[in-house]
């Protein structure tokens, strides 16, 4: 058998390896759970009754401020490359709510088992080891090309998460300040969160954005500029290895 | 912005890698303009201060041109081995993109992904074209032959609906790897 469970929930899909039936229903609760609160796409969440009005934010349950409170953290902690507001200035918390939602999952999988991974549109989190000889491996698309890999990131504790946010998003989360620099960022991190908030700001930022968050946070980086330049942290840096190792040895 | 400190070990300075990825598989090597870019002076190691936009061309127009019409019939859908040394043609769900419906159809030998297509259904009757003749197995691509293509997911920016991904995903989970 394959060993993979998937389902569908936030307009994408979540892939479990690793989990028995019952963990993956409770997964599939956690991701249920987060979606009813934030859907800007359901009227009667929470967020959806912020968002019209009908409900003041200061009146919403306190999970539901916690994770207000949490993107406004990263917000400060990306210099405003981040934000949970959108230009008309309803509060959407789509950036981060896909990811807390993986990382609440990653709660109950560690209840059951030591190997496991989770995939939700892009967004991985994983645990112990793929199989005793091989780790944990994830493709990065070709920013240009989707059907092609440029990159394979092997995750290994504490480096236990991957995500990655571009230019060819659409309706999503990011709202970018200035003309684009970057068409495509993969983030590796210890933690969900960072890695997707990361990859977000890097693409909404500039090379600046970009220098001082990978100075400031503990992430690694693998960013595509729009002039086909490719940045990459040393930790990332083993992730694409390029014909005759390319690695500019000029300075 | 806070002054990095150049220690022993720094860990995360960003530094620019030549690749010109829009080329794909070519070499692709510009020689890299001396810009002197990199953050934090005096890295250690890796990442020296090398910068230049290793490009030609414009960025890349991606490969997703719409497309007419094509032969029928979808990808085949694989059945197979189970285990994660799978081997099989095995054809992700159809996802939306702002392109429309994308089905990708990934071929597997031994567990290891040595092929991967993109059909576009048409909305007529499901007809399907390839998306792209830059299809490339990724396999052949140069970027990637130092490594065997043993993944169990796929990370990318995600097009409406995330439709390419899942359906990338979709094919990956479908041969159990």
């Amino acid at each position: 058998m394959s060993g993979v469970v998937t389902f569908e929930t936030m307009g994408t899909v979540v892939s479990l390896r690793g989990a028995t039936p019952e963990t993956a229903a409770e997964v599939r609760a956690v991701f249920a759970g987060y979606d009813h609160r934030y859907s800007l796409y359901d009227p009667s969440s929470v967020l959806s009754r912020v968002a019209d009005g009908s409900l003041r934010l200061a009146d919403a349950p306190v999970q539901v401020r916690d994770v207000y409170a949490l993107a406004l953290d990263w917000r400060d902690r990306t210099g405003g490359a981040f934000t949970p507001h959108r230009p008309d200035g309803v509060v959407d918390l789509s950036g981060v709510v896909k990811a807390l939602a993986i990382r609440d999952a990653g709660a109950v999988l560690d209840a059951d088992a030591d190997d496991w991974m989770i995939t939700a549109g892009g967004d991985v989190l994983v645990r112990g080891q793929h199989r005793a000889d091989g780790p944990w491996s994830v493709g990065v698309l070709d920013p240009a090309r989707r059907d092609t890999v440029v990159g394979v990131v092997r995750l290994a504790a504490p480096r236990r998460a991957v995500a990655t946010s571009g230019t060819a998003e659409r309706g999503e989360h990011i709202w970018r300040r200035a003309a684009p620099t970057f068409v495509q960022a993969t983030v590796i991190a210890d933690d969900v969160v960072t890695a997707d908030v990361l990859a977000t700001a890097v693409v909404a930022g500039d090379e600046d954005d970009l220098r001082r968050l990978t100075a400031d946070e503990d992430a690694d980086v693998l960013a595509f500029g729009v002039d086909g330049t490719v940045w990459a942290t040393p930790g990332a840096r083993s992730a694409v290895r390029t014909e005759g190792e390319t690695t500019s040895a000029t300075g | 912005m806070r002054a990095r400190v150049v220690a022993g070990g720094v860990v995360s300075s960003i530094a620019v890698l030549v690749i010109g990825w829009q080329l794909g598989g070519q070499p692709a090597v510009t020689a890299p303009a001396q810009q002197s870019t990199t953050s934090g002076s005096g890295t250690t190691g890796t990442g020296t201060g090398t910068s230049g936009s290793g490009s030609t061309g414009t960025s890349g127009s991606g490969s997703t041109g719409t497309s007419g019409s094509g032969s029928t019939g979808t990808g085949t859908s694989g059945n197979a081995a189970g285990g994660s040394s799978a081997s099989g043609t095995f054809a992700g769900d159809t996802a939306q993109t702002q392109y429309g419906p994308v089905q990708v159809q990934i071929t597997v030998a031994n567990g290891k992904i040595t092929d991967v297509t993109a059909l576009q259904l048409t909305d007529q009757g499901g007809r399907s074209v390839q998306i792209s003749q830059q299809a490339a197995p990724i396999l052949r691509q140069e970027a990637l032959q130092a490594q065997s293509a043993q993944i169990q997911s796929v990370s990318g920016a995600t097009y409406t609906s995330e439709g390419y991904t899942t359906s990338l995903q979709s094919a990956i989970d479908k041969a159990g790897l």
